[in-house]
C-alpha cells in the first residue's frame, strides 16, 4: 500500500508540474470565467446559456486533460527508463499500474475541483442563485471527475499496449462513442421507425462499452422544475457502474502490463 | 502456481465486474437516464449529420443555447424569416427549453404580418402545433399548457372551448401562478359555459382567500379583491343576461326567462350588410352596415381561396396539424381581418398589393366570408346579446349551424401524464347565434385582370343599400345615451348618421 501511495503522490507532483496540462487548465478556468459575460446575449434565458456553457466547458476540458495526463504515463516511463528503477524496488507492477491510476485521478481530482471551483463562485457572483442550483452545479461537477477518472482507466488500459498518439485517438474514440450511447439508443428508442437490427446493435454496444453517457445530467440543472425520483440512488449507481467499469479496465491492464516487456 | 492462481482470480474478478456493470447499466441506468436526464425528443430524424454528432455528444443544451443566443441577435434585427429555423433547431436539441417553444410560438403566431399588420394566418397551424410539441415535451409544468391556451384564446379569438381545455390542463399543474389559473373562468364564459365559469369562480375564491389568510401580502389581497369583484359581475350578468332564467330548474319549471324583463330581451336585430368594391389589384374596400351603435363591434372579414382545404366556416382547421412546419403553403390564400364598427358602419380599405407572397392569389375563385360571434363581443356589448348571442339576430344572416359548443374531456394519458386524446362532447343545449354570409370573388375580379381591367367588380349582399352619408362624419363617434336603454338597441342621437 505504501508503495503504491508514493507512486500515486508522485504522478500527482509530476502531473502540476506538466505545462501542457497548466495550459489546458489555465484556458479551462478563462473560458469558464467569460461565461457571465456571454449570457448577456441571450436576455430571454441567461441562466440556461450561463449553466450550459459553463457545464459544456468544465467537460470538455476535463476530458482532454485527462486523455493527455495519461496517456503518456506509462511509455513515459518505459521511454526514460525510470520505470527500471522502480520495478528495481520491492515494487510489483500491478502495484506499479494501480499507483500510476490513483495519481493522475488525484491530479484530476484538483484540476476539476479547481476549475468547479471557478465555475461556483462566478455563478454565486453573477447569477445570485439559490442554493439548490448550486447543488446540481456541484453534482454534475462531481459526476464528471468520476466520468472522467473512468476515461483515465480506458486511457491507462490502453498505455500498456499501445504508443501515446494511437492511445490519444483510442481514447477520445472510445469516450465519444460512449458518450453517444444513451442518446443514441434513447433516440432509437423514440424512433419507431428505426430498424430492428440498428436498435438492437445500439443495445449491444450499450452493454459492451464504458457508458460515459450516464454521467451526464445537466439537463434537469439546465431546464429546472422537475422533480425526480430517488435521485441519490441513481448518483450511487452511477458510482457504482464507475467503479466496477475501472476494475475491469485496471485488471485487464494488469494482466497485459504483466506480460509485457519492458 | 501462485502465479497462475493469481491470474485466475483476476479473471475471475473482471469477469464478474463485468456482469455487474452489465446489470447496473441496463437493469437500472439507462432506464432512469432516459427517464430523467435525456433532453427526449427524436434527434435522428430532424437533424442533419454534423449536428446530429455534435448533439449526440451530450452537448445538445449548450448547442440549443448557443443558437438561441444567435436567435436573439436575429430577433433585435428584424430578421424573423431566420429565426424560424433556430427555433426549431432548438426545440429539437433540447425540448426541456420552455422558452424557446414559448417565445417560438409566439414568434410563429403573431410576427409574420403584412404591411399593414395583418397576422398571415396560415402559420398558426404550426404556432399550435410546436405549442401541443412543448406541452407533450414538458408535461410536468403548466407553462406550455398556458400558452397554447392563451393562442386559443387571444389569436385565435374564436373555439374557445379549445382554450378551456388547454388552460384546464394547465391549472392541473401544481406549478401555475395564481394569476393564470384565473383566466380560465373568463375562457369558460366565452366558451359559452358560465355555470362552469361560475363555480371555477367560487373554487378560485376559495383559494384567494386561503391565500390570503395564510400572508395578508398586497398581492394576495388584490387577487382575493380581482376575484370577489368578477365573482360578483359574474352572478349579476348570468341573472341579467337571463342566463339563470333560462337553464336553471327553477327558471324553466317557472317559465322566468319568458315571463321575466331580461336584458337579452327581445333579440336585436343587427341588420347586417356588406358591399365589397375592388379598387385596384388586390386592393379591397369593404364597406357595409351593423345596426349597433355602441363602439366596440368588430366584424370577421376572410378573403380565402374557395376550395382552401383546411378552410372551415371563417376559419380554418387551426387544430389540423401535430407537426411543426414552418413553411406556410405558399401557393393558398388566406387573409382575415376585422371591420371596425362605428357610427353603424364600417368602411375599411383593405391592400393586399404590397404582401403578394402572403396572398398570391393563385386559385380561380374566392370566398369573402364575414362573421360575427357574439361571444367574442366585449362585455357591453354581450350584456345585450347574451353569452352565445341569446340576445342577438340578423334577419338575413343569423347562423347557428357555424360553430358547435363542444367540450374537450382528456380521454388518455401517456407515461407522463400527458393527454393524448380528448373525448368532443357537443353541448347541443348551447347552441352558438352568430352572423355569417359569403360573397364570392374570382381571381380576374380581384386582380383586375381580363374584362375586370377597366370595370370596377362589386359585389354586396342581397340586403346592401347604398349609403348617401358623408365619409368625413366617421371620424366623430357617437356615443349612445346610456339613460336611454345602455344597449345595442339604444336610439341614437339625432346628429348620429342614419343609413
Amino acid at each position: 500500500m505504501g508503495a503504491i501511495l508514493s507512486i500515486s503522490t508522485t504522478t500527482v507532483g509530476e502531473a502540476i508540474r506538466r505545462r501542457v496540462l497548466l495550459v489546458i487548465l489555465m484556458i479551462g478556468v478563462l473560458l469558464i470565467s467569460i461565461v457571465p459575460a456571454l449570457s448577456v446575449l441571450s436576455a430571454r434565458s441567461d441562466l440556461t446559456t450561463t449553466i450550459s456553457s459553463m457545464l459544456f466547458v468544465l467537460r470538455i476540458v476535463s476530458v482532454l486533460i485527462a486523455i493527455v495526463l495519461t496517456v503518456y504515463m506509462i511509455p513515459n516511463e518505459i521511454e526514460r527508463r525510470t520505470i527500471y528503477t522502480i520495478l528495481s524496488k520491492p515494487v510489483q507492477r500491478w502495484q506499479f499500474l494501480v499507483g500510476k491510476y490513483l495519481g493522475a485521478v488525484l491530479a484530476l481530482g484538483l484540476m476539476i475541483g479547481l476549475m468547479a471551483g471557478v465555475m461556483l463562485i462566478l455563478f454565486y457572483f453573477f447569477k445570485h442563485p439559490p442554493m439548490e442550483r448550486m447543488l446540481d452545479l456541484l453534482r454534475q461537477a462531481i459526476l464528471y471527475f468520476i466520468e472522467v477518472s473512468l476515461l483515465a482507466a480506458v486511457a491507462i488500459f490502453f498505455s500498456t499496449f499501445v504508443t501515446p498518439l494511437v492511445n490519444f485517438f483510442l481514447s477520445a474514440g472510445v469516450w465519444g462513442v460512449g458518450s453517444l450511447l444513451n442518446p443514441l439508443y434513447d433516440s432509437f428508442a423514440n424512433n419507431q421507425g428505426s430498424a430492428p437490427i440498428i436498435r438492437g446493435m445500439a443495445k449491444f454496444v450499450t452493454s459492451i462499452l464504458p457508458n460515459f453517457s450516464n454521467y451526464d445530467v445537466k439537463n434537469p440543472i439546465i431546464n429546472p422544475g422537475v422533480t425526480i425520483q430517488n435521485e441519490t440512488t441513481y448518483y450511487l449507481g452511477t458510482a457504482g457502474y464507475g467503479l466496477l467499469y475501472i476494475t475491469i479496465l485496471i485488471i485487464a491492464g494488469i494482466l497485459i502490463f504483466d506480460r509485457r516487456e519492458v | 502456481m501462485r502465479r497462475k492462481n493469481t491470474k485466475t482470480t483476476l479473471l475471475g474478478v473482471l469477469a464478474l465486474a463485468f456482469v455487474g456493470q452489465f446489470a447496473v447499466s441496463q437493469g437500472y441506468l439507462l432506464g432512469f437516464w432516459r427517464k430523467n436526464y435525456s433532453p427526449g425528443g427524436i434527434v435522428a430524424n430532424n437533424l442533419d449529420p454534423s449536428q446530429l454528432a455534435l448533439s449526440l455528444f451530450g452537448f445538445r443544451e449548450f448547442l440549443a443555447g448557443m443558437l438561441w443566443v444567435r436567435a436573439d441577435s436575429f430577433f433585435d434585427q428584424g430578421n424573423y424569416d431566420a429565426v424560424l429555423p433556430i427555433i426549431r433547431l432548438c426545440t429539437i436539441l433540447d425540448p426541456k427549453q420552455i422558452d424557446v417553444y414559448a417565445t417560438g410560438m409566439w414568434h410563429i403566431g403573431y410576427n409574420f404580418t403584412d404591411e399593414e399588420q395583418r397576422s398571415d394566418r396560415r402559420y398558426i397551424p404550426s404556432a399550435l402545433a410546436l405549442g401541443k410539441e412543448g406541452a407533450r415535451q414538458n408535461p410536468n409544468t403548466y407553462e406550455m399548457f398556458f400558452e397554447t391556451g392563451w393562442m386559443w384564446y387571444h389569436k385565435v379569438d374564436d373555439d374557445y372551448g379549445q382554450a378551456v381545455k388547454w388552460f384546464e390542463e394547465a391549472a392541473k399543474r401544481e406549478d401555475i401562478l395564481p394569476a393564470r389559473r384565473n383566466l380560465l373562468w373568463s375562457a369558460y364564459q366565452k366558451a359559452g359555459r358560465p355555470d362552469e365559469s361560475l363555480n371555477y369562480l367560487y373554487d378560485l375564491y376559495d383559494r384567494a382567500k386561503g391565500r390570503l389568510k395564510d400572508d395578508q401580502q398586497f398581492g394576495n389581497r388584490q387577487q382575493y379583491d380581482t376575484i370577489e369583484n368578477n365573482l360578483d359581475t359574474m352572478l349579476v350578468r348570468m341573472v341579467q343576461r337571463g342566463w339563470v332564467a333560462q337553464h336553471s330548474e327553477e327558471g324553466k319549471k317557472n317559465n322566468w326567462y319568458a315571463n321575466g324583463a331580461y336584458d337579452t330581451k327581445p333579440p336585436f336585430d343587427v341588420g347586417f350588410s356588406a358591399k365589397v368594391t375592388v379598387l385596384s389589384d388586390r386592393v379591397l374596400r369593404v364597406e357595409g352596415t351593423w345596426n349597433v351603435l355602441p363602439v366596440g363591434t368588430r366584424i370577421r372579414i376572410v378573403l380565402r381561396d374557395a376550395d382552401y382545404p383546411q378552410a372551415k366556416m371563417a376559419e380554418l382547421d387551426w387544430d389540423s396539424s401535430d407537426s411543426v412546419n414552418l413553411d406556410p403553403p405558399r401557393n393558398l390564400t388566406f387573409m382575415q381581418d376585422q371591420l371596425f364598427v362605428r357610427n353603424r358602419h364600417f368602411n375599411r380599405k383593405i391592400d393586399m398589393s404590397k404582401d403578394p407572397t402572403m396572398y398570391p392569389f393563385i386559385a380561380k375563385n374566392y370566398l369573402v366570408e364575414f362573421y360575427y360571434n357574439p361571444r367574442s363581443a366585449p362585455p357591453h356589448i354581450q350584456d345585450k346579446f347574451g353569452f352565445n348571442g341569446e340576445g342577438f339576430t340578423d334577419k338575413n344572416f343569423l347562423r347557428t349551424d357555424v360553430r358547435e359548443t363542444i367540450q374537450f374531456k382528456p380521454a388518455k394519458f401517456d407515461d407522463h401524464k400527458f393527454p393524448i386524446e380528448f373525448e368532443q362532447i357537443p353541448l347541443k343545449d348551447i347552441p352558438q347565434r352568430v352572423m355569417y354570409t359569403t360573397l364570392s370573388l374570382t381571381q380576374e375580379q380581384i386582380r383586375r385582370k381580363g374584362e375586370w381591367s377597366d370595370k370596377t367588380p362589386v359585389v354586396k349582399t342581397v340586403n346592401y343599400v347604398e349609403s348617401t352619408d358623408s365619409k368625413d362624419k366617421d371620424d366623430v363617434i357617437y356615443i349612445p345615451n346610456l339613460r336611454v336603454s345602455g344597449t345595442g338597441d339604444a336610439k341614437a342621437p339625432a346628429e348620429a348618421p342614419k343609413k
